[in-house]
């Protein structure tokens, strides 16, 4: 290794900077489909998270020993392993987290995020920043879609994690909690978020100068 | 003062888009009048909350985003009233601010404005509070002098409440505030034709070809019922006819108003809803890019030489 | 009995091309929905590529659910059988058209290598599992819902071709703008909602 990555950027990077919801927009499927209560994305968040860190350690404890061309599959073999152990371990404990998460557990092995991190990060780098890029990127997905779990009950059902927040006066906009909603209100946020970037961004260039 | 028109360039006459909205506010004034008439008050407090918050949110975004306030061109006028006029007479009063700001900013503004939007504003409006509040936008009730008492709470004649020709055709059953009276619509068409502010193709063959579904698939009512019920003649003349979101040829137009057709009767036989006017002409508006992508006159054109050219060859 | 199952077969196409659409109501299949749908001839071709290897895969897992993972007891090892299955079959796939058709591999070759990761693929043969349908309602579960995708993708790439001229905020293109655009198509296909 030349030059080792400091742990706590690499931490942040999958938090800010490369947001996997907000900045690359990978994994999308998993976002909508869960993001209709707060507790369904932070099971999602977490199952993800599992995924990643356990498979970005793995990935990179092995990433001298997978031949080239073969590492693309040999990379979904081991995200498959960790996908089926969650699916096991929700099965076993969590079972209603499990049944509302549905068949959305076994899709985390095709989220684009933890392959992508696998390709990207985990077989260039040593095991531990590996681990720490899968926490930063499972937190940064978790944060995001949470929020946008957050907007979506809090208008479709008038509560956050099934405790009411608006009152009985509030008549909820159902449609935020169903399939059109959850794109609109993705769409919103990740533009919201653009503006939010930009203006920072901004902020520092100006400070700059 | 120049005011910018920037509507899809099929617009042949040289009316700026005030003259044209103009035109269409008063060919909606006969159907908004019967509506006020027949719901009272309330449908009167909905049709102005609707244009007001329509304007005010076209106003307000133009501001904030740093753009020419555009609010005297009357779309968002039209738009807001044209919402207004979907939702049944005594909706709640939020309703209308509500619709009228998403179909503004959200599926017009958001888009580009005037001219960019690939959906019909205030149709999308309809179809997401449908979705949001479905008991509120499908509670009907009897035109308030119907029965002597107000609020009569009913199904519609497509869920079974059981009226004359007559009185559908005058606009005495329940429904939206726009849709019920038929002679306040046809006097609305005939106003339109006459200033050329839309044409009769788009109308009578979405009519027709819903005539000729609902023959082939057997209604459960008979034809005249079908025709004069819910809102498809409100859909065919204000609604499909929205100059940004219908195709631009005669042949494409012919297209998209039988698929309107066909998708209303579909729906209204088999669906979910009773209604299905509100998703035909929505379905159609997504389809229109395309039939505006395959069919033109000049492309067809093309299509043929090079078909001759490789028989030649 | 025949006209019977040919209603059947009708049904079960609305169902899966209009009412259930995958993309607008189950949200599989987003990544290539709104990745390639910027031009309607590459959004043809990619829903047809999906079409072609959604049924196959349909095929080959439920028969190796169907003959091999459930009779020995093995259903855990679905999700991981279910991936390699499609992995190896899109790589087949590939070269057997460059093989035998390269006019089709021309058009339809490029997306192949993306569809590994489509999530539709998997997520029909998961449907397929625990819908508990037989071989055939599988194949025809995944050919007809790949139909669904590609009616979605196409008529998603004919508004954005429109789009392109349109003036959407800075802070919109691209993705944001693509996925309310998305929203908005899901609220005229909830009408089919109720037809089967």
């Amino acid at each position: 290794m030349r030059n080792k990555p400091k742990l706590s950027s690499v931490f942040l990077n999958g938090i800010i900077t490369e947001n996997p919801t907000f900045r690359l927009v990978l994994g999308i499927c998993p976002t909508i489909a869960v993001t209709s209560g707060l507790i369904n994305a932070i099971g999602m968040g977490a199952a993800a998270t599992f995924v990643l860190v356990g498979s970005n350690f793995v990935i990179s404890l092995l990433r001298n020993v997978i031949p080239d061309k073969v590492r693309i599959p040999c990379f979904i073999v081991v995200i498959c392993t960790f996908v089926t152990l969650v699916q096991m371990l929700l099965q076993a404990f969590i079972p209603s987290l499990y049944a509302s998460l549905g068949m959305f557990i076994p899709l985390i092995v095709v989220n684009c995020i933890i392959l992508a991190r696998a390709e990207a990060f985990a077989s260039k780098n040593g095991p531990v920043a590996s681990a720490v890029d899968g926490l930063g990127m499972g937190i940064g997905f978790t944060l995001a879609i949470s929020i946008i779990a957050i907007v979506r009950e809090l208008l479709g059902t008038g509560c956050i994690a099934g405790i009411p927040i608006f009152g009985a006066g509030y008549d909820p906009m159902l449609i935020t909690i169903l399939a059109p909603g959850g794109f609109m209100v993705f769409g919103l946020t990740l533009g919201v978020a653009n503006i939010i970037m930009k203006r920072s961004e901004n902020k520092k260039a100006k400070e700059a100068k | 003062m120049s005011l910018h028109v920037s509507i899809a360039p099929h617009v042949h006459s040289k009316d700026s888009t005030a003259t044209i909205m103009r035109d269409v506010l008063i060919a909606l004034l006969p159907t908004t009048l019967v509506g006020v008439y027949c719901f009272g008050l309330n449908a009167a407090l909905l049709c102005v909350l609707g244009v007001a918050a329509a304007v005010l949110s076209e106003y307000a975004y133009q501001k904030l985003t740093g753009q020419k306030v555009r609010i005297n061109d009357l779309s968002a006028a039209v738009t807001g009233l044209l919402l207004a006029l979907n939702l049944p007479g005594n909706a709640p009063w939020w309703m209308p601010v509500v619709g009228s700001f998403f179909a503004i900013v959200l599926v017009k503004q958001l888009f580009g404005g005037i001219g960019d939007n690939f959906m019909n504003p205030a149709l999308t409006a309809r179809g997401v509070l449908l979705a949001s509040w479905p008991v509120k936008m499908t509670a009907w009730y009897l035109p308030t002098f119907c029965k002597g008492v107000d609020a009569v709470s009913t199904a519609t004649v497509l869920g079974g409440y059981e009226a004359s020709a007559m009185d559908m055709f005058l606009g005495f059953i329940p429904g939206t505030i726009g849709e019920v009276s038929k002679v306040a619509i046809l006097i609305g068409f005939a106003y339109m034709l006459l200033r050329k502010v839309i044409s009769w193709r788009i109308p009578v063959v979405m009519m027709a070809s819903f005539a000729l579904c609902a023959a082939l698939f057997g209604m459960e009512q008979d034809m005249v019922t079908s025709l004069l019920s819910g809102g498809i003649l409100f859909g065919a003349v204000f609604m499909a006819t929205d100059y940004t979101t219908c195709p631009m040829s005669p042949v494409g137009q012919y297209i998209y108003a039988v698929g309107c057709g066909v998708i209303i009767a579909v729906i209204r036989k088999w669906g979910s809803y009773a209604e299905g006017v509100t998703y035909g002409i929505l379905i159609m508006n997504i389809v229109t890019p395309l039939i505006d992508k395959y069919v033109k006159i000049p492309v067809y054109g093309q299509e043929k030489a090079k078909k001759e050219a490789k028989a030649n060859a | 009995m025949e006209t019977v199952s040919c209603g059947n077969v009708l049904l079960f196409l609305v169902s899966c091309v209009l009412s259930n659409n995958f993309i607008f109501s189950r949200f599989l299949g987003c990544c290539p929905f709104l990745g390639v749908s910027s031009k309607v001839e590459t959004a043809a071709g990619m829903g047809m590529a999906v079409t072609f290897v959604m049924g196959l895969a349909s095929l080959f897992t439920s028969l190796v659910y169907q003959y091999v993972l459930f009779p020995l007891g093995l259903t855990y090892l679905s999700t991981i059988s279910f991936i390699l299955i499609i992995a190896s079959l899109v790589q087949f796939v590939e070269m057997f058209l460059k093989k035998s058709s390269p006019a089709l591999y021309k058009s339809l070759g490029i997306y192949l290598p993306l569809i590994t990761t489509n999530c539709a693929v998997l997520g029909v043969a998961t449907i397929n599992v625990s819908a508990q349908y037989d071989i055939l309602s599988s194949v025809l579960n995944g050919v007809f819902s790949a139909l669904g995708f590609l009616l979605a993708i196409v008529l998603m790439a004919g508004v954005r071709e429109r789009l392109e001229t349109s003036h959407i905020p800075e802070a919109f293109k691209g993705f944001p703008i693509g996925l309310f655009t998305a929203g908005l198509m899901a609220v005229a296909f909830m009408g089919f909602s109720g037809l089967v």
